[in-house]
Parts: structure tokens; C-alpha cells; sequence
């Protein structure tokens, strides 16, 4: 047989799907180049607490494949493309088997096999979980193999390089990508037959969220400069109990109100007029109290501080409440995220309240990829949190464990078979590559020399303050509009950034302005998209206008009437508010909105481009969604 | 208000590169309630200025979660090996003294490179052997207490407090350390892992494996998940003589 | 390839602990029978010349010269491995393991002067044979004395720790539990032989 050529992989990222990729392409024969800014093993797949689904029915209560795939796509507000959430809920239980024999240490029940619990969303028991770290016991279990493979020699990682952009051959395939050492600084081109992008989410784009601080959207935002569709980039999940912290905040899992955990805030009787605890989610929703879900929770606590004026000011916070709770019965349940709470606050939440607030947690959108992990780029694949896959308008909990090792299973593999197809041309040419080369270094040299009064760590700071004020849990037309004009000054003023270390080595401040520059782009992206999707959807929710209100459609009227009865739109804000003082959100639209956002990048005004793409939606039937009754069968 | 802005102080000791002479410089922070140490850092990043008032290049560092589970942000902090993310600023000794962990390479800094210990783990065969990431027989079932003692080895997160704090860990030494040591036992404990255990057993007794422990116990009073180190290198040392004993009779 | 270092450091650990053990514990004994007079320490002196002598020296060479030079010579590559630290890290573990490597940096020199002083220089060369009388006229420098009782305690302590290291060198005491047990024990036996070594030493300046 004559030598095959060697089919050469480059992974970006090493979380969750970028080592199950990288396994898979080991396992089909093929050679990867596995690049992160960080050792794979601190990737923020880590961070993930509760667990993973999967369909394991293992504690008598007749759980199906099926079921599983209705709550993700009735959870996602019917905008997943459900050919692709069947195909990962049906893999789901040989992944978890997979992940066992792998040496997970999952949670167990006494006679030794898998223990589940249940999770939002979902009301049978379908969550595989490894205490509270599940996504650090699995990243491990998958770094473990990945090291396997390293000694084995399938494997070649460059750990602490940033990767800046794609290279792309003359008929446009992406076949390299350039990349730069965090140390030397150095900016090498590496050529390769298939790049995947496996980069995760763009949490600091708001600045303080759940995410790691290696979760900026850089690399997603670099390839969308060069040509790659983003699709749904508007939904981004907020978690509604979060510690609030000026450097992040820290994830406070929804568990906690599983075990009796209550929200309130002080206030003024009405009647009375005494100080008193009111417990809002109870009142407000008197059938599921404190476990409503979690867009709904996010958007009480919201009107609460924000509208309300009550609770805890600057940062702004509630009450999350377990004091109430045996210590002893919260240890057994709760331990590990109780610790973490009074290591990092100081304070023992057995104790006093803990003060928690919702925060940006999770991009459902990301790159528009195909079933196949394919983005509209030929040579370039995307997978896990960077993809805009499975997710639809909202996640379900313990699903981004999921889609993150699903993905991998499919993109690693179709990444080979495409290596293998002839389809992606020509390799590049020396030229090709030190053009590119070239152009990284001229675009970091300028960096080094930019000398404005501005501190780009400062402007970062204001890019979150401006996202989370206009783009979070409650947008409205006129602030998505004025946040668009916004941007546009940041970004202007990003070319005002003065930069104090102009050495060569180890300069986290120079690539940290590079990273700033595409977290900004992405930015415009999520806010332009979230400006023409005239609807509320799962994580998206419009509060309607006096203007939206005459453009929309008849029976999208009656729905909001129906819910609202009689409302004005506020004078100061324009907003609907109906008699209660709440605010009135648009209704789902699916004649004209059960459709993919894809957003392009124009390079010419350095804008997003918004349209709409058909999905595949065939197999369940849209019906609105309402967690305040039981999901019928 | 009138109250003046209390002020934290940082005495930060730096390094401009591998081979450069460390120096140290001071920064004043804005206190604030519960300010922890990356906080104060990413601070002295939107103002690096000294207490001198001179501008001068932010700190480098390592951090990525902040939630004390990445395991990069382990720096010496007030002599002490921890992670910077959760050391409070409200239960440390002020001024607060940052050094990088000189029992590893300085890169810049705070900055060190760890991969020392990422090599150490190829050494012990860090891994369960597994045929394939496809579709096999069910994984075995298993005892939920073993499981339990897995469960906390593996959340060791490779940050080097340990190898900061063992005395036998340092150029002067090749001990691997006590963090990639007792990942072996971690893989011992599995039902499929254990098939390879003599494998790292015997790696262990390799120079710089377990025989380099001097039993000073550092690294169980270091260990920012309290991770019971002692034990299960007592646990190894006693698999690893039986592994001896089997060796020399070729059993 | 053979695991050398492995084997050694066990070796190491089998014989301070066994067969150096033993020595200090002999000095220890016959030293205190000194505390019943010179006729008592004479006696027990005097049993010892009762062995024939191809066993007595076969016992001095294989039983204590060449247990202690390897005993010393690996020891000193261990303890040029440890980067003591109980300054950053001032647990009681650690104090062990600096005290440990402190003690046995004291007593290669002092080891070093004692046999070659009294064994090879007094017994050996001169012929002058160990006596209650030889020692206690040269315990009645009160530099040779501290020196002495320094050395006997970091010889005793050097033993005494080493049960506790050996125990979980070995995989004998696994828990943090049982670990300290050992400890304790040892410490307290180390406490015990200390005082009948600084009684005897007493015994010889003041009597």
C-alpha cells in the first residue's frame, strides 16, 4: 500500500468537545495539533457542577429517549434544529458508559452503579453527576486519554498558544491557522488539513459572569471577521443565582433552591408599613415558588432590584436564603458549593443569607455549523460552547455537558473523513502561510506600539457594564439601538488604548487588547441580532414599544392582551407596563422568527449583517411553552 | 462621603523574564469587602501604577476559573503556596507579600511553568487503558465507598501547592512530587485502571518516584482540597514494597 | 532500570531502623548500667569481651561499620534532596523532617570523631581497653560532654522519628490517625531514652 498521506488535524481549544474530538481523530488514524491558552486540564469545561443528561432509566421511572429530546427542544423554546439534539440525546447514555470505563468517579447509589438526580427543566431523574464537579471529573477523564495519545505520538499540544486566525488557500478552504506563543510571543502559521474550532463560550464579553477568564469569543469572533456565519448569537443564558463579584461571578447551582433554598428581599409592608422579608418568587409565582426556571427567576430578581428598587445595591443583590436548613442536612447535599461560597465571600451561608444575583452564564449561539459540525467556511469546523448548536432559545441544565462531548464525537471523526474526501483542496503555500504570518505580526506590532490615553482592562470593564445594561435579562428596542451606537464608540475608543509593556515576552496586556478588539465585534454581533429579532424566546425576552406594538401582527396582539389585559407604554421609558407595574414582553413569533439567526460580518463598516436561516423542525410540533403547568406527554 | 478609601497594600515580588533578577514593587489597592487576591491583580491591571507613582507593566499571572477548581492561580502569597483566586484579602496579614512558586520555572512574575507536573502524570501512566472511546461492554459496577475515595483524588487540579511546599521537591531533587504520585493510586482504585496497576507501581519506584518522599507531610496541610496525601502515599508505599516483593520473586 | 534507588532507599530505611537502632540501643543500656558504679558498667563491658573475638569484630564490622557508612554515605544524598523549609511551613511534620536531616548532619562529624576517638585511636591503637574509669575521666571535659549529650540525643531522635517515617515508609501506619500514634509513641520513647542518657551523663560528671 502506498503511504497514505498524513491527515493532520488542528483542535483549538482543549475542553470538553475539543479532547473528544482530538481522541476520535487519534482513534481514526489521524494526527492532531491540539492548541490552547491554557494546560487543557484548567479548560472551563471544569467549571460545570450539576451533572450531565443522559437517558439512563435506572431508577424506575420509565424514562425515554424520547422524553429526554422533548425537553430539550420544548426548553429551547423549538429553535434547536432537532435532527441534531436526537442524534446527541440518543448518544447520550454510550457516552456516560464511555465516560465510566474512562475512570469518571460518578456519584453512585448504594449497589454500585450510576446515581441520577433531577434537574430544571425535567421531571424525571436523567442527571449523571460526580458530586459537584461533574465537568472536572469529565474534562479529566478526557485529558487522561488525550495524554494517553500525547505519549503515544497521535497527539502534539501547544498549550499556552493563542490562536489568532484561520488561513485560508487560494479557493478559500481554511487549511492552517496562525497562532501565537503567550510566552516568546512568537506567531508561527501551521498548516493542516481540517481546523476545528472548539473554543467555548464569550462570557467576558459582559465581563463579570460565570465564565473563566479564558472565556473572551475571541477566537469565535476572529473567524467570524473572516467570513464565518454566526447563528443565534442573541441568546445567551442567565444564571439567576450568582455570588456578584467585581472579578467574576461565581456560579451558585440552582440545587440550592432544590433543597429549600428561599429568595427575598427587605421591604415596606404594603399595609402595614413594617419592615419585613418579603419572599418574591413565592408570591409571585405561588405554584412553583422558588423553582421556577431559570429565565423566569432571572427576570423577578431583575424587576425586583432594578424596577422595584428593593434588595441590595451596588453591586445589586437578593437574598438567597438556607440559614433555615439543618447545617448537618445541607453538608451532606450541599457541601461542596457552601464551601466555595465562604471561601470566597467570607461568610458561612449555614449561617446568614447567602447575596446572589443573576449573571450571564452561557452562550446557546455561536458559530452556524451544519449537523456535521461544518461551518459555511469549508476546512473549518466548530464544536461545543463556540457552536451555536443543540441549544436552541435556552439550554436545559446538565445538557452543556453534553452537547460539549457530543460534538466532539462528531466533528473529530467527520473531520477526518473530510481530510480523507479530497474535498478540501489544496494544501497551502509557503507564501500563503508567511502572508499570513506576516500580517499577525505586523497587526501585534501595532499593538505594541498603540499609545492613546485609554487602558484597555478599563474599556473591558465598560464593554460589560454596556452589555449587561442593555443586552441581558429584559432588552428593548431603544436600549439594543442606543447599545449598537455604544459599541461603536468603544470600539473607537479601542484604538485609543495606550499599552505600558511593549516588551516581547509573556505580554498579556498587548494580547489581551487583541482579544478586546474581537470581544467587542462579538458584542455588536449579539446586539444587532438581538435588535431585529422582534419576539421573546426562551433567553430573549422584548419588552414591547410603542413602535413594535403598532408593527405587530394581529393574533400576536390578542396573545399579549389575552396575558396583560389592559396596558400603557410608561412615559420615561416608552416601555408597555401593564396595570400590576410589569412589564409586557413581545410574544413568540414563529411565522417570522422560528428561524436560525446567521449574522456575517461586513467588512467594510465592521458591522453585523443579520438574516434568517429555515432549521430542521419536523419531528415535534412548536407549542408554547409553559413551565407553570406539567409538560403533557 | 467623607471617609477616606482605605487602601490595601501589595508588595509584589517580580521577574522580567526566566533569567532576570527578581525586584519587588508596591501597589495600593482600593479595599473593598471580600477583595481576594486575582481581584486586587486584575485591578492593578486597569491602574499599574506603584506607590510611587510610577507606570510601570502590569503583573502577569495565571487565572482562569476564579472558583478554585482550574488550579492555575497557585502563587506564594504571604509565604504561603495557595491559589490566589480565594486567598481574602479580609483574612490576610497586610501588606500582602506575592511571589511566583520558585520550586518551578519563572516564566515572568507571578507567572510559573508547570509542566513539569503534566509530564509527571505521563510517567505514572495517568490513565485508565481503555480499548477505544467506542461502544464496549457496560463499565463495571462499582463500590460506591472506593468510588468515594476516587471522587477525591480526582479533584486534584494539578496546581503545585503540594510540589511548592514539599521539601524534596526543587532542582536539587527529581521527586516528582506528591500531587502526580498519588494519581497513580487514583487509577489503581478503578476497576479497569487497576489491570495496569503494577505498571506504576513500578514507575513509582523509578528514581524520583515514591522513594524520594521524606515524609514531611507538607503537602497534606497545603492541599487547597484537602486531598488526604498522607494517606494514600502510605497506602502507595505499602503497594509498592508488595510490588517489590513480587519483582524479586517474580511472582 | 533495576529500580536501584528504590531498593537502597528501602535499604536505607531496614537498616537505620533495625540495625543502627540496635547499636544506639546497646549504648544506650550498657551506658546506663553505669548508674549502678563503675563495677556494674565494668561487668557489662567486661561480658562483651566475652565473645570471641572473630565474632566480636565480624559483629563491629558487618553490624555496625558497614550499616553506618552506607547508612551515612545514602543519607547524605537524602538530605541533600530536602530544601528544608519549616520557616514557610512550620508544621510539626516538617520540624520532624528538617530535625531529622539536622540531627544527621550533627552526627556524621560527631559519629565520625567518637569511633575514631575511642574505638580506633583509645581501644585500637593505644590498647587502652573501655572502662566505667576511661569515661568517666574523659567526661569530665565539659566541652566533650555537651557535645556528647548533644549527640547522643539527635542519635536517639534520628531513631526514635525514624520508627514513625519507617511506619509510613512502609505502609504500616496509613491514616492521619494511626500516623500520629506512631508518632507520640515514638516521641514518648524518645523522651525515655533521652532521660536515661542525660542521667547517666549526669552520672558520670557529678560522680
Amino acid at each position: 500500500m502506498a503511504n497514505k498521506p498524513e491527515n493532520k488535524i488542528i483542535v483549538v481549544g482543549g475542553g470538553l468537545s475539543g479532547l473528544m474530538a482530538t481522541l476520535k481523530i487519534c482513534e481514526g488514524g489521524g494526527k492532531v495539533d491540539l492548541f490552547s491558552y491554557c494546560p487543557v486540564k484548567r479548560s472551563h469545561s471544569l467549571c460545570a457542577q450539576g451533572g450531565i443528561n443522559a437517558c439512563m432509566d435506572t431508577k424506575g421511572e420509565h424514562d425515554s429517549i424520547y422524553e429526554h429530546f422533548d425537553d430539550t427542544v420544548y426548553g429551547g423554546d423549538f429553535l434547536a434544529d432537532q435532527l441534531a439534539v436526537k442524534g446527541m440525546v440518543e448518544a447520550a447514555p454510550k457516552l456516560i458508559k464511555m465516560f465510566d470505563r474512562m475512570g469518571v468517579p460518578f456519584t453512585r447509589t448504594p449497589e454500585g452503579v450510576l446515581d441520577l438526580r433531577n434537574f430544571g427543566g425535567q421531571k424525571n431523574k436523567r442527571t449523571c453527576f460526580a458530586g459537584s464537579t461533574t465537568g472536572q471529573q469529565l474534562l479529566y477523564a478526557l485529558d487522561e486519554q488525550v495524554r494517553r495519545w500525547e505519549v503515544k505520538g497521535g497527539v502534539k499540544k501547544y498549550e499556552f498558544w493563542e490562536f489568532i486566525r484561520i488561513i485560508k488557500n487560494k479557493d478559500g478552504i481554511c487549511r492552517g491557522i496562525v497562532a501565537q506563543n503567550m510566552n516568546s510571543m512568537e506567531i508561527v502559521s501551521f498548516p493542516a488539513d481540517v481546523v476545528i474550532l472548539a473554543t467555548g463560550g464569550p462570557g467576558q464579553v459582559y465581563g463579570r459572569c460565570t465564565a473563566s477568564t479564558i472565556c473572551n469569543g475571541s477566537a469565535v469572533s476572529s473567524v467570524y471577521q473572516q467570513g464565518a456565519e454566526l447563528g443565534n448569537p442573541e441568546f445567551l443564558q442567565i444564571h439567576p443565582t450568582a455570588i456578584p463579584g467585581s472579578d467574576k461571578n461565581r456560579l451558585m447551582s440552582e440545587a440550592c433552591r432544590g433543597e429549600g433554598g428561599r429568595v427575598w428581599v427587605y421591604r415596606k409592608n404594603p399595609q402595614t408599613g413594617e419592615k419585613e422579608r418579603w419572599y418574591f418568587l413565592e408570591d409571585m409565582y405561588p405554584a412553583y415558588g422558588n423553582l421556577v426556571p431559570r429565565d423566569v427567576a432571572s427576570r423577578a430578581i431583575y424587576k425586583v432590584v432594578v424596577h422595584m428598587g428593593l434588595g441590595m445595591h451596588n453591586p445589586n443583590r437578593v437574598y438567597l436564603d438556607l440559614s433555615h436548613i439543618p447545617a448537618d442536612y445541607l453538608e451532606r447535599k450541599l457541601g461542596g458549593i457552601l464551601e466555595m461560597y465562604d471561601d470566597f465571600v467570607g461568610k458561612d451561608p449555614r449561617k446568614v443569607p447567602m447575596e446572589i444575583f443573576p449573571s450571564i452564564h452561557y452562550s446557546m449561539g455561536g458559530i452556524w455549523v451544519d449537523r456535521e459540525h461544518h461551518t459555511n467556511i469549508p476546512g473549518l469546523m466548530a464544536s461545543g460552547e463556540c457552536d451555536y448548536q443543540y441549544h436552541g432559545a435556552n439550554r436545559l441544565g446538565a445538557n452543556s455537558l453534553l452537547s460539549a462531548a457530543y460534538s466532539g464525537t462528531i466533528s473529530g471523526p467527520e473531520s477526518l473523513r473530510y481530510a480523507r474526501s479530497g474535498k478540501n483542496g489544496e494544501p497551502l503555500t509557503d507564501a500563503e502561510m508567511e502572508a499570513a504570518r506576516q500580517s499577525a505580526v505586523d497587526e501585534f506590532e501595532k499593538i505594541l506600539q498603540m499609545n492613546g490615553p485609554e487602558n484597555a482592562h478599563q474599556l473591558h470593564h465598560e464593554l460589560g457594564d454596556i452589555m449587561y445594561k442593555y443586552v441581558s435579562v429584559e432588552r428593548d428596542n431603544n436600549g439594543l439601538r442606543e447599545c449598537v451606537e455604544e459599541l461603536k464608540k468603544i470600539l473607537k475608543r479601542w484604538e485609543n488604548i495606550g499599552i505600558t509593556d511593549r516588551g516581547h515576552w509573556a505580554n498579556q496586556e498587548a494580547m489581551f487588547v487583541r482579544q478586546l478588539r474581537n470581544m467587542i465585534i462579538y458584542a455588536m454581533a449579539i446586539t444587532q441580532s438581538a435588535l431585529q429579532r422582534d419576539e421573546s424566546r426562551g433567553a430573549h425576552a422584548k419588552i414591547i414599544l410603542e413602535k413594535d406594538w403598532n408593527d405587530m401582527a394581529p393574533d400576536l396582539k390578542e396573545r399579549v392582551t389575552k396575558k396583560h389585559g389592559e396596558f400603557h407604554f410608561d412615559k420615561e421609558t416608552g416601555r408597555a407596563t401593564d396595570d400590576k407595574g410589569d412589564l409586557v414582553f413581545m410574544e413568540r413569533d414563529d411565522t417570522k422568527f422560528m428561524r436560525t439567526t446567521i449574522v456575517k460580518f461586513d467588512q467594510e463598516n465592521e458591522m453585523p449583517v443579520v438574516s434568517y436561516r429555515e432549521f430542521e423542525h419536523s419531528l415535534i410540533k412548536p407549542r408554547l411553552r409553559n413551565y407553570a403547568v406539567a409538560k403533557k406527554e | 462621603m467623607a471617609e477616606e478609601q482605605k487602601k490595601v497594600r501589595f508588595v509584589i515580588e517580580r521577574q522580567d523574564g526566566p533569567n532576570e533578577k527578581p525586584y519587588t514593587q508596591e501597589f495600593d489597592v482600593d479595599y473593598r469587602p471580600g477583595l481576594n487576591v486575582v481581584a486586587a491583580l486584575m485591578e492593578i491591571q486597569k491602574h499599574p501604577v506603584t506607590v510611587d507613582g510610577k507606570r510601570v507593566a502590569p503583573v502577569t499571572w495565571e487565572c482562569n476559573c476564579l472558583e478554585k477548581v482550574c488550579g492555575a492561580c497557585m502563587m506564594v502569597i504571604n509565604g504561603k503556596a495557595r491559589q490566589a483566586c480565594c486567598s481574602l484579602v479580609d483574612k490576610l496579614d497586610q501588606p500582602i507579600h506575592l511571589a511566583p512558586a520558585r520550586t518551578f520555572p519563572v516564566i515572568r512574575d507571578l507567572l510559573i511553568d508547570r509542566s513539569v507536573m503534566f509530564e509527571s502524570l505521563k510517567r505514572i501512566q495517568g490513565w485508565v487503558e481503555i480499548d477505544g472511546t467506542w461502544e464496549v461492554k457496560d463499565a463495571p459496577i462499582q463500590n460506591p465507598y472506593t468510588a468515594q475515595t476516587a471522587y477525591e483524588i480526582s479533584h486534584c487540579m494539578t496546581c503545585g501547592c503540594c510540589l511548592e511546599a514539599c521539601p524534596n521537591v526543587g532542582p536539587q531533587s527529581d521527586f516528582i512530587g506528591p500531587a502526580p504520585t498519588v494519581q497513580a493510586y487514583l487509577f489503581n482504585l478503578h476497576p479497569l485502571g487497576k489491570f495496569d496497576a503494577p505498571k506504576r507501581l513500578n514507575a513509582l519506584m523509578q528514581k524520583g518516584g515514591i522513594t524520594s518522599c521524606g515524609n514531611s507531610q507538607n503537602c497534606v496541610e497545603v492541599c487547597p482540597k484537602n486531598i488526604k496525601l498522607t494517606t494514600y502515599l502510605a497506602q502507595l508505599n505499602r503497594d509498592v514494597n508488595k510490588q517489590a516483593l513480587k519483582n524479586i520473586f517474580n511472582h | 532500570m533495576y529500580n536501584v534507588t528504590f531498593y537502597l532507599r528501602r535499604l536505607h530505611s531496614l537498616v537505620g531502623l533495625f540495625v543502627l537502632g540496635i547499636v544506639i540501643l546497646e549504648h544506650v543500656f550498657t551506658n546506663a548500667t553505669s548508674l549502678g558504679g563503675p563495677a556494674a558498667l565494668n561487668g557489662g563491658l567486661a561480658m562483651m569481651e566475652l565473645i570471641p573475638r572473630p565474632i566480636f569484630y565480624g559483629l563491629e564490622i558487618f553490624g555496625i561499620a558497614i550499616p553506618l557508612i552506607f547508612h551515612a554515605a545514602y543519607g547524605i544524598y537524602i538530605a541533600l534532596q530536602a530544601n528544608c523549609n519549616p520557616g514557610r511551613f512550620g508544621y510539626v511534620r516538617n520540624w520532624m523532617f528538617t530535625l531529622q536531616r539536622w540531627s544527621a548532619w550533627y552526627l556524621v562529624p560527631f559519629l565520625l570523631w567518637h569511633i575514631f576517638y575511642l574505638r580506633i585511636f583509645t581501644k585500637g591503637i593505644n590498647g587502652v581497653p573501655i572502662s566505667y574509669e576511661l569515661l568517666d575521666s574523659y567526661f569530665q571535659n565539659p566541652v566533650v560532654v555537651i557535645l556528647y549529650t548533644i549527640g547522643m540525643l539527635a542519635a536517639i531522635f534520628h531513631f526514635c522519628n525514624g520508627i514513625t517515617t519507617f511506619c509510613m515508609t512502609w505502609g504500616i501506619a496509613k491514616g492521619p490517625r494511626v500516623q500520629n500514634v506512631v508518632s507520640v509513641l515514638s516521641m514518648l520513647l524518645f523522651a525515655a531514652l533521652s532521660l536515661v542518657t542525660i542521667a547517666f551523663m549526669a552520672h558520670y560528671v557529678l560522680f
